[in-house]
């Protein structure tokens, strides 16, 4: 099978994912207790006043009335309008993404800046002091909550020595980078602390296979060796770790959103969810399926690329 | 001829509003950023639901008439003065010379007679009901606006100063696209035009929202020219309560909202800031189920009110603000705040008394003590507190209480439906008046009393009478017997009033946010 073959088997198959999670996302907010007028209203919702926004949600009408609606606008392209905010859910998202990703991808190049060359010392330094003193590091950096880490870095590096800005997004491309280093530090510890063990296994494993040894009686230089023969063997297992951990970066950015005043489309998602904005919800639902899944196709190509094997 | 004449200077009541450095002359000009807690959601006085808008619209749209300082009475707004009939069914106001929108167009009565007619629409938005005596609103005359009433109408006044009738320009609504008044009022809330102290100049979206300037607003400042001081007002959404602070200890923020009441007392004592503590109209309470029998039919104890009051005698209030909010608050005197008009606030009600609780409720016949169960939201630290507070407390008197952790939407469908036995329950005032929290709290027809099923027939009487009684003594008189009965008949546990806590750094002079809520920045000014 070529590789292109392979791609498009890939793509294939996460289509049927994607209705799936389409009706499961569906049902599911309708099944939480409590409607989008409840939510909103609180301690003022008379029954008039639940009715009137029932009836101009359409959240009155029967289920599958309500998903003949949906499918309909869905395959327009229409993903609706948000109840709370009363701006469409596509423009919404268009301001919000960007900022999530960006995170995302930030974090994801500290965190590969961090574990590479530290996986490589902690090998190549196996159970030496160093070796034993960064596995403690990582040991406690992985306990540590993502919100403790950072209000930390706020409070010494923003607050009191004033390097960073306490949170906030800046401006312009640099503003961005300055005003995102913090957050992104913040995710990227937690990640490089799974990277690196999974890197430092792998490049020990490597290390000991016999097309190394003879990379080395070739007479190749250690630079050689390492980069182009132990690396890229080594990162075939962890690609896949990146993968699943950057789905996991996506969703779960959403404290690190709260503690840096970040508007990403975590805390959009918790609101969404808190007052019952069933098209957020929905569409952000929506978005997050296409990510991971382009994501993972993404991985698993990379990961072919690296290693042929996978689609032959 | 009744002639009720607003005479107060408007100058004079927005320096009442300021503090700090009174002597100083104001600084013109600048930028001054506030830390919100929250971004608001939809920028239309009519049709939007939460306080994070509530409490920031009157910077955008003026109304006709504006809440006191004290959140008491009405002063002048965008009308100088207002003027009832004998029979009180006419209400006349004069619209101040000259007064323009935010895009300089001049604010006509026809605009008045637009936008009080759009809030008084019974199918437009849930505020509609403060304004249902009106019958017509005609534009007598370029700046003379009449409202004509089905009848009379003591609230009018506080209604005419109350977010949702925020005078709106009619041609630039009119002018946005959309098929409906609402689908108009979605395009015209992303870039609102009012007669407010600024104009809405950016908005992204939970970062930040900046304000400008109306060059035309109508208010004159201490300096005799108009009103704000500050070129920009910028605020940062920043929901971390601890980024927040940190944010305005760095000085990246003049000022900062909801500081949580167990940071007041470090905050009050750094050198760089001024710690605010704003009276409010904000109560907490816990609302009992009162029915004879439970969702699942069993029979409720909370149906005798003898059980109902045992459980107030039970509870400890000065322990519940001491432990809640760190002893910044007063216990309640009425079911309403002690900033409402009418409030009865002589005394605080049900004084510790875990004796003659024991005494009350063997006298129902639950000596022994029953279960309860009480639903709080998720999350919310102030929830877990007072209903863990009550527990113990009750726990004392042999009330075994068990806490139930819901999200509000769950809550809210939970109580409406009747299911619960007790909930949490946080409330502020949206209007200069007693009628809007008796309606939700006492008066059965509305919401059976915060969904209680407490039923009174007397006070269902006394509050329609109150709705048309214009003389003041008479309708105060109703209002009492109101507070009096319910107070006693104790569908809820009455515990605490709360400030609003407001950090800002140590120049910031002038800013206000009064027991209503609403953050009053018109006399705000970054001082040397």
């Amino acid at each position: 099978m070529g590789y292109w073959r392979f791609v498009l088997r890939r793509l294939l198959q996460s289509a049927p994912t994607f209705a799936l999670i389409t009706v499961l996302i569906f049902l599911l907010v309708r099944l939480l207790p409590g409607d989008p007028a409840s939510a909103m209203l609180g301690d003022r919702a008379t029954d008039e006043a639940v009715a009137r926004i029932n009836a101009s949600l359409g959240t009155d009408l029967p289920i599958a009335s309500q998903f003949l609606r949906f499918l309909g606008r869905l395959l327009s392209g229409d993903l609706g309008q948000s109840q709370a905010l009363h701006v469409p859910v596509t423009e919404l998202i268009g301001e919000r993404m960007p900022v999530t990703l960006l995170l995302a991808a930030y974090a994801m190049v500290l965190a590969t800046l961090i574990s590479i060359p530290l996986a490589f010392l902690m090998a190549l330094y196996r159970d030496r002091p160093l070796d034993i003193a960064l596995r403690g590091a990582f040991q406690l950096g992985l306990s540590m909550p993502t919100f403790y880490l950072g209000l930390l870095f706020l409070t010494v590096l923003g607050a009191h020595l004033r390097i960073f800005p306490v949170g906030g997004l800046g401006r312009g491309p640099v503003g961005i980078l300055y005003h995102l280093f913090l957050p992104a530090l913040t995710l990227a510890l937690g990640l490089a602390a799974v990277i690196t063990r999974s890197l430092r296994a792998a490049i020990l494993e490597v290390l000991q296979a016999d097309y190394i040894d003879f990379a080395r009686a070739k007479g190749l230089s250690e630079r050689v060796v390492l980069g182009r023969h132990v690396l890229r063997n080594a990162l075939i297992s962890t690609v896949t770790l990146f993968g699943i951990n950057l789905g996991q970066l996506i969703g779960g950015a959403v404290i690190t959103e709260t503690v840096f005043s970040l508007p990403g489309v975590g805390r959009l998602l918790i609101d969404a969810i808190f007052g019952r904005d069933y098209p957020v919800i929905e569409g952000l639902t929506m978005c997050f399926a296409v990510l991971v899944s382009i994501i993972f196709i993404v991985t698993d190509l990379f990961q072919a690329w690296l290693d042929p094997r996978v689609y032959r | 001829m009744a002639r009720w004449q607003l005479t107060i200077s408007a100058t004079l009541l927005l320096a009442l509003g300021c503090s700090g450095n009174a002597d100083a002359a104001p600084v013109r000009g600048g930028q001054m950023i506030y830390a919100r807690a929250w971004d608001s959601l939809y920028l239309d006085p009519v049709l939007n639901d939460a306080n994070v808008d509530i409490w920031v619209l009157s910077n955008l749209y003026d109304t006709l008439l504006e809440p006191s300082a004290d959140g008491k009475s009405v002063t002048p707004g965008l009308a100088t003065a207002y003027e009832l009939s004998p029979d009180r069914l006419t209400m006349a106001l004069a619209l101040r010379p000259g007064i323009r929108f935010a895009d300089g167009t001049p604010v006509l009565a026809s605009d008045v007679k637009f936008s009080l007619d759009r809030a008084r629409d019974p199918k437009a938005g849930q505020w509609n009901f403060m304004l249902a005596a009106i019958d017509n609103v005609t534009a007598a005359a370029p700046d003379r606006v009449e409202i004509r009433l089905k009848h009379p109408d003591p609230t009018l006044p506080a209604a005419l100063a109350t977010f949702n009738t925020g005078i709106m320009p009619e041609r630039a609504f009119m002018a946005e696209p959309g098929a409906t008044l609402d689908d108009k009022a979605e395009s015209f809330a992303r870039h609102p035009i009012g007669a407010g102290p600024f104009r809405l100049a950016e908005w992204h979206r939970n970062l930040s929202m900046v304000l400008e300037r109306n060059p035309y607003y109508w208010a004159p400042g201490e300096d005799g020219k108009p009103l704000p001081y500050l070129d920009t007002l910028r605020f940062e959404i920043v929901p971390d309560d601890a980024t927040r602070i940190l944010k305005l200890q760095g000085g990246e923020v003049d000022g900062a909202e909801f500081i949580p009441l167990a940071r007041a007392a470090e905050l009050a004592g750094d050198p760089d800031l001024q710690m605010r503590l704003f009276p409010a109209s904000e109560v907490t309470y816990l609302t009992f189920m009162t029915r004879p029998t439970l969702k699942d039919g069993k029979p409720n104890p909370l149906t005798d009110p003898r059980v109902r009051q045992a459980l107030n005698y039970a509870l400890d209030k000065d322990a519940f603000i001491h432990v809640v909010h760190f002893g910044n608050g007063k216990p309640m005197t009425s079911f309403m705040p002690s900033t409402t008009p009418l409030a009865v606030a002589e005394a605080p009600l049900y004084p510790f008394d875990p004796a003659r609780a024991k005494m009350l409720l063997a006298e129902a016949g639950f000596a022994k003590g029953f279960d309860l169960s009480v639903m709080i939201r998720a999350g919310s630290a102030e929830d877990i507190a007072v209903a863990s507070v009550a527990q113990q407390m009750w726990g004392e008197v042999g009330v075994r209480l068990s806490l139930e952790q819901l999200d509000n939407a769950t809550m809210t469908a939970r109580y409406r439906a009747g299911d619960f036995q007790i909930r949490t329950g946080t409330w502020t005032n949206d209007i200069a008046d007693p009628s809007e929290i008796t309606a939700y709290f006492a008066y059965s027809p509305n919401i059976e009393s915060q969904h209680s099923g407490f039923k009174d027939p007397v006070i269902d009487a006394d509050f329609e009478a109150s709705q048309k009684e214009t003389d003041p003594d008479k309708r105060a008189a109703l209002y009492r017997e109101i507070q009096t009965r319910f107070d006693e008949a104790a569908p809820i546990a009455f515990l605490f009033e709360s400030p609003y806590a407001v950090a800002l750094r140590k120049p910031v002079t002038g800013f206000d946010q009064i027991p209503l809520g609403n953050n009053i920045f018109a006399a705000t000014y970054i001082g040397d």
